[in-house]
């Protein structure tokens, strides 16, 4: 495997790697109709 | 191919195993409605029914999966030992805990790595969350005596975050954030791990040779145990554990759990996969995932990586507890996490396994308050005249015995394993006779204890109490009986309530009742007792393990670096501003 040279930070290596969030929770569908329908005003 | 076969064997053995607890557990209820409610059943006696079936069902399904384990092929894998192609970094990661030890086994596992050649295969990054600004600056200054530590400059790095956000889980994360893509795979470690260099080895050349492998765990065993309850559950793991772990896998298959340290991950993999969302609400429901190693496997599964268990990996320690209350702490810790895993059941994409996982994982803690309504419906039926229906003649000697047989058959069926594959040899042939005895009488004992705290802890989450995030002392040993009663004085009060109501409504059934009212009766006298040993093992050949009789090289290594450092002060070799500290 061929590794690229980082310089190091804080005694660390400086090689960062994105993490992205994941997707966990469902919304409910009936809960997301009811808020866009009824609450629609709530959002201005 | 032959992951297709794993999984449709694992998928077979899944559908037996459910089916078979399932069926037991029906055929048990179906008794027990019988000797409670003939065929004139009241409410209560449904209601008993039904609770006896879904906490039987688990029972079961734990027996089930130690037999599994008892009857299967010992692992044959032998370890590859090669030179590894990926880079490792070991995270560390601390919160609070005595630096000296975990730096002392540190040391320990850099000596063997430099020793094998494999210094540049393997960086050590001590993560430190601690919040103790006490705790803070003895880290920093034992971190001087690791920095001289051979090829540790370069190699052995500290860092301290001052907002621990996210928790341990976020202290991985922000290392992978900062520093993820200089390395191949990570072995996340925990305070009080220890790991052989040929098993940190071993893990790497798997990940090496399986592009697919996401996340390879070990079983590890726990060590360093003194006191009677420290010594039983570091038996139980050394003894029982093993076989247990072996028949989870065979149903796991590439779905396997992650116990968050001990393990190998590949970097990427779970950098692409694990980054965990906040969830929405307020704790203990909403926000930090606690329990986040399952999680993270579900994730990785999730994303088509394979999850794998191997406990035929050895040279895998770790510490546990040493008194029950310590164990309780940590309980409500883990139980909250748990009971937060049902917001997560159904989230998108999950694999059925790892649905089934987090079911599993709430039901560890859920029945034990399904245990005690039963106990309550129970002692309340006593007040209500019998239906007088006919029966077929189930007699409470036929559920108590198919009790005894559920706990009892898989550690007998691995007691009789161990026979014949060398493992009661390796803990003292004979000696596994009194031992094992002893952890059932012992364990039995302290049942009513630990469903008590149990009850408790799901009692206080599901009222929305925060237990927040206490450390376990791992070192805590003797308990005074003054705090064993102040801890447990409720435990008690319950006991004789219940005795006290049965003994007017129905004394015919108060000896169905002392089993379990007994103990916890005495539940300051059993937290004091086991907390017994100190500084010195309770006992030597008592829950003698096979590592107590022949110990690893690398826990003689490390106990003898700690014994070293405790008798010396730090030497400051390095000024302070050079250690590398970042918020």
């Amino acid at each position: 495997m061929k590794h690229q040279p980082f310089q190091p930070i804080d005694g660390l290596p400086n090689a960062p790697l994105a993490m992205p969030k994941q997707t966990l929770e469902r919304g409910s569908a009936l809960g997301g109709f009811f808020k866009a329908f009824f609450l629609v005003w709530q959002r201005n | 191919m032959g992951n297709r076969l794993t999984t449709g064997r694992a998928g077979w053995l899944r559908l037996l195993t459910l089916g078979f607890a399932a069926a037991v557990s029906l055929t048990a209820g179906i008794a027990f409605l019988d000797l409670i409610g003939g065929n004139r059943p009241v409410f209560l006696d449904w209601l008993r029914t039904i609770l006896l079936v879904l906490t039987g069902f688990w029972l079961v399904w734990g027996g089930t999966i130690g037999l599994l384990g008892a009857l299967s092929p010992k692992p044959k894998r032998q370890p590859d030992l090669t030179r590894p192609e990926g880079k490792t970094a070991i995270l560390v990661p601390i919160y609070n805990e005595d630096p000296v030890e975990t730096f002392a086994r540190i040391a320990a596992m850099n000596r063997q790595i430099v020793a094998k050649g494999l210094g540049e295969h393997f960086h050590f990054a001590i993560l430190s969350d601690s919040t103790s600004l006490e705790v803070a600056a003895e880290e920093v200054s034992e971190f001087e005596r690791l920095i001289v530590e051979p090829e540790a400059p370069g190699r052995i790095f500290y860092r301290r975050r001052e907002r621990n956000i996210g928790r341990k889980a976020g202290n991985i994360e922000d290392f992978i954030a900062h520093s993820g893509a200089a390395y191949d795979y990570a072995i996340i470690l925990d305070a009080d791990s220890l790991m052989e260099a040929d098993t940190m080895l071993a893990m790497v050349r798997r990940m090496d040779g399986d592009p697919k492998l996401g996340l390879l765990q070990t079983v590890p065993v726990v060590i360093a145990a003194r006191t009677l309850f420290g010594r039983m559950m570091a038996y139980s793991s050394a003894y029982f554990s093993r076989y247990f772990a072996r028949g989870a896998a065979l149903l796991q298959g590439e779905d396997g759990p992650y116990l968050g340290h001990n393990a190998i991950v590949r970097v990427r993999a779970f950098a692409s996969c694990c980054g965990l969302p906040v969830l929405s609400g307020k704790p203990p429901y909403g926000g930090h995932i606690l329990s986040h190693d399952y999680v993270e496997a579900a994730l990785l599964a999730r994303g088509g990586w394979k999850v794998e268990v191997d406990p035929g990996l050895g040279g895998s320690f770790e510490q546990g507890p040493e008194n029950l209350i310590e164990y309780a702490k940590r309980d409500r810790r883990w139980c909250q996490g748990n009971l937060q895993h049902r917001r997560l059941i159904a989230a998108p994409g999950l694999k059925f396994w790892s649905r089934f996982t987090f079911v599993q994982g709430i039901m560890a803690y859920l029945a034990s308050p399904l245990w005690l309504l039963l106990l309550a419906a129970s002692l309340l039926s006593s007040l209500i005249p019998d239906s007088g229906g006919d029966r077929w003649g189930a007699t409470p000697w036929i559920i108590g015995v198919g009790v005894l047989t559920t706990l009892l058959l898989p550690k007998f069926a691995i007691a009789l394993r161990g026979a014949t594959d060398g493992t009661n040899a390796a803990f003292g042939g004979w000696r596994i006779i009194p031992s094992v005895l002893s952890e059932i009488v012992i364990s039995t004992i302290m049942a009513p204890v630990l469903l008590g705290f149990q009850s408790r802890a799901v009692f206080q989450i599901l009222f929305g109490m925060d237990g927040g995030w206490p450390a376990t002392e791992r070192d805590a040993r003797a308990v005074p009986l003054r705090t064993a009663f102040s801890a447990s004085w409720w435990i008690v009060l319950t006991a004789l309530a219940a005795l006290v109501f049965m003994a007017y409504a129905g004394p015919a059934f108060l000896p169905w009742l002392l089993p379990v009212a007994g103990p916890a009766l005495l539940a300051p006298f059993v937290i004091w007792a086991t907390a017994r040993g100190g500084d010195r093992p309770v006992s030597t050949w008592l829950f003698s393990t096979a590592n107590e009789r022949a110990p690893s090289p690398i826990i003689v290594e490390a106990e003898a670096i700690l014994a070293s450092w405790r008798a010396s002060e730090p030497v400051l070799t390095t000024s302070l501003a050079e250690v590398a500290v970042h918020a």
